[in-house]
């Protein structure tokens, strides 16, 4: 899975430790659960035409024998299921028969998340994931330690990966004996013990609120820890379901299906009358459509993000919690979208790309802001992103996602029989991103930072020989943004721009120029966004950004890929 | 702030900027989409590809024949249709194959390379050096026969990579060395 690292196991002084003595039962549990589902799915019909007492006591002695096994295995497999962080990376050592070695070297450690499913929630447990630089499955899960022993382990983790680990003994304490530090804190708190409250006040002594111990506590839990460093958002229950109720697509799309599934079972009863296999053939689309109204509600509730030298740490979560880390400097493309009726509130969603973390799931660590106001997008963005390069990057990502498409100058297809593209797709090049609007009444707009772009392609075809245009594939470290059906000498003319870009910015060499988020860490004012003129958008962007007043990103951090 | 505010407005894309470098990829009437400058692959390549492709050619001429016979023996002439699938195949298959061959090209610039391949469906990749992430080298039994070699390019994009067919194996063994040369002079971060 990852780079194959030096074998960890001659590394002395890193103890390896095993999980938490539960894990089997949180393991085991989905074992028997899948078994149950894969065996009735098929044969419901018949198992309840054929339903006698003595039929369902065999199957409780099976089903008993099944869990029994599955417990001994995952008992098993916890027993040989070792982890240590030492000042190398993480290693992960599993298996029983054949014995793997995952390894997550330091320098190429993108993020630590915590991850915590509803019944792992209610026993104590979390699962800490590391995310590795690369494409595909490329993390390292540590399931499942305790929450207080997982917040150790993920400032721990961030500690090595930031290469500031010359006292990595007290960086990694070890499970029995915690130092004292946010991991203990943590865990008082957690456990809800009254000794918590001096070590939370001294933790919030820098946010001015000492008085407030009990508050600061509530916090601590309701938050999962995340209260240090500069909120950035926090998401009101109130505004996530007005943000949901105001999404027609998620609407319409709850509404088709419930309106379809209805549909189906009168007709199936109008045709043939009552059948237990109708209910069967649905239950699929009967649990889908629950379970993703869930996950958009979970993936937004108690939203929280703030900013600290580590990067952006974000909390939410209703049953299923989850706390992400994202490092700026390591976005390789922005998605905004607005559906049609979160206009009048102004609200937008932010998702981010980031190398090595997939958004396969719902409620995945990339999207940075699930509904947010204008300025919790103006402190997303600055703090993550490097500047667009116009005066006021804020109102121009307004103008752009307000205005019609036809009104943008922009580049846009020449061919008036792409009625739709040409009034809904339109790409501008700004100084620090090519941006891509597109949706007609869910707008969204895809921002790709100039300096990320790894390669460009351009595609032809007789049809666009016709027509007299060409498309662009610009490729980042992730997915492409394809700006399609372009005139020919346009497509030509972005591509030298971009291709420029492409070879000359962030180059190692300049590190010290390169493009940082306008918006400074802790503390100190934001530089004045560049006074670069709107009208020189072929400059690169590292001779017009004021570089010197940002810490920027650790360089020895830095993935050498 | 309104969204109508005069200062909102997004600067002009630079459809012709005038400062842009010049156009690096030519689109010239008549001939293909960034032809000029590029540098051929081997010619023997179009020999590799007829040798490569003889399984594929027998196949269809067998199927050919086989609908053919079918249609005679069984006297329903539509039989005889079925055969333009695998005669069209092997046919364009003969005729195009040199044209595809000098299709293919490549310039190394000064900082990036450029690979141009397709006749109809034409694709112009252009990789800056610094973002090459691996370059492969694959010799297969009959590019080997003929001295050639295959170049595979990848970047940090999700993707197959690019790949360069056709090139003499000693070009081939240039390009990785340069690749790798000037990717770790001028190292891009992702």
């Amino acid at each position: 899975m990852t780079a194959p690292g030096p074998d960890p196991d001659p590394v002395p002084g890193a103890p390896r430790h095993r999980t938490h003595p539960i894990t089997p039962l949180v393991t085991g549990w989905k074992v028997v659960v899948g078994i149950i589902a894969v065996l009735t799915a098929q044969n419901i019909a018949q198992l309840a035409n054929e339903f006698t007492i003595r039929r369902a006591l065999i199957g409780l002695g099976i089903l008993l024998v099944v869990v029994l096994v599955a417990i001994v295995l995952s008992a098993l497999s916890w027993w040989f299921t070792t982890y240590a962080v030492d000042e190398d990376g993480v290693s992960v050592h599993s298996g029983m028969i054949s014995r793997s070695r995952e390894y997550a070297p330091r320098a190429r450690i993108e993020s630590v998340s915590i991850e915590r499913p509803l019944l792992a929630r209610l026993l104590g447990l979390a699962k800490v994931r590391v995310e590795v630089a690369g494409g595909g499955e490329s993390y390292l899960d540590i399931e499942y330690v305790s929450s207080a022993r997982a917040e150790e382990l993920r400032l721990g983790i961030l500690e090595v990966a930031a290469g500031t680990s010359a006292a990595s003994s007290s960086a990694v304490p070890v499970e029995g004996a915690p130092a004292d530090g946010t991991g203990a804190e943590a865990r008082a708190a957690l456990a809800g013990g009254p000794t918590a409250g001096s070590s939370a006040a001294a933790d919030h002594q820098d946010s001015g609120d000492a008085a407030r111990e009990h508050g600061g506590r509530l916090e601590e839990v309701l938050y999962d820890g995340v209260t240090d460093g500069e909120l950035i958002a926090r998401i009101p229950t109130e505004r996530l379901v007005r943000s949901l109720v105001r999404d027609l697509g998620f609407l319409t799309g709850i509404v088709m299906s419930v309106v379809g599934v209805v549909v189906a079972v009168l007709l199936a009863l109008w045709q043939e009358g009552f059948s237990i296999a109708i209910l069967v053939a649905l239950a699929p689309t009967a649990i889908a459509v629950p379970k993703y109204v869930f996950g958009r509600i979970d993936s937004g509730w108690g939203f929280v993000s703030r900013f600290s030298e580590r990067g952006l740490r974000m909390r939410r979560g209703l049953a299923n919690t989850r706390t992400d880390n994202i490092a700026a400097g390591r976005i390789q493309r922005f998605d905004l979208r607005r559906p049609f009726l979160w206009r009048g509130p102004g609200w937008t969603a932010v998702s981010a790309t980031v190398a090595g973390i997939d958004d396969d799931d719902e409620n995945g660590a990339t999207s940075v802001l699930p509904v947010g106001t204008r300025e919790e997008l103006r402190q997303t963005l600055g703090r993550l992103s490097a500047p667009l390069g116009t005066d006021d990057d804020l109102a121009t990502l307004e103008h752009l996602l307000t205005a019609r498409a036809r009104d943008l100058p922009g580049l846009r297809t020449p061919v008036r029989w792409y009625w739709i593209a040409l009034r809904t797709e339109v790409s501008i090049l700004l100084p620090g991103a090519l941006v891509h609007r597109s949706g007609l009444v869910s707008r969204k707009l895809s921002i790709v930072p100039r300096e990320r772009i790894q390669e460009l392609r351009l595609e032809d075809d007789p049809l666009a020989r016709r027509l007299g245009v060409l498309d662009l594939h610009v490729e980042g470290a992730g997915d492409s943004l394809l700006l399609e059906n372009l005139r020919r000498d346009d497509a030509l003319a972005v591509h030298a721009v971009l291709a420029a870009d492409a070879r000359t910015l962030r180059r190692y060499r300049d590190r010290e120029s390169w493009p940082r988020p306008a918006l400074a860490p802790v503390g100190t004012a934001a530089p004045t966004p560049g006074s670069d003129p709107a009208s020189a958008p072929g400059n690169a962007p590292e001779q017009e950004r004021p570089a010197a007043s940002v810490p920027g990103p650790r360089p020895d951090g830095q993935e050498t890929r | 702030m309104t969204s109508s505010a005069p200062d909102a407005r997004p600067p002009l894309p630079t459809a012709t900027p005038h400062d842009a470098p010049p156009t690096e990829v030519s689109d010239a009437p008549g001939a293909r989409l960034g032809e000029q400058g590029l540098q051929p692959v081997s010619p023997k390549l179009v020999p590799a590809r007829y040798l490569a492709g003889i399984p594929g050619y027998v196949i269809g001429v067998l199927l050919t024949i086989g609908a053919i016979v079918a249609a005679v023996l069984t006297g329903w002439w539509w039989l005889g249709l079925t055969a333009i699938v695998p005669l069209a195949l092997v046919v364009q298959g003969l005729a195009l194959t040199p044209r595809r061959v000098r299709a293919i090209g490549y310039r190394e610039g000064e900082e990036d390379l450029t690979v141009a391949l397709g006749i109809m469906f034409r694709s112009v990749h252009t990789i800056p050096y610094g973002r090459v992430q691996s370059v492969k080298i694959d010799e297969g039994p009959v590019d080997r026969r003929y001295g050639l070699a295959k170049l595979t390019l990848s970047t940090a994009h999700d993707g197959a990579g690019v790949t360069l067919p056709g090139l003499p194996k000693d070009e081939a063994e240039r390009l990785r060395a340069l690749l790798t040369a000037r990717g770790v002079e001028l190292m891009a971060a992702l």
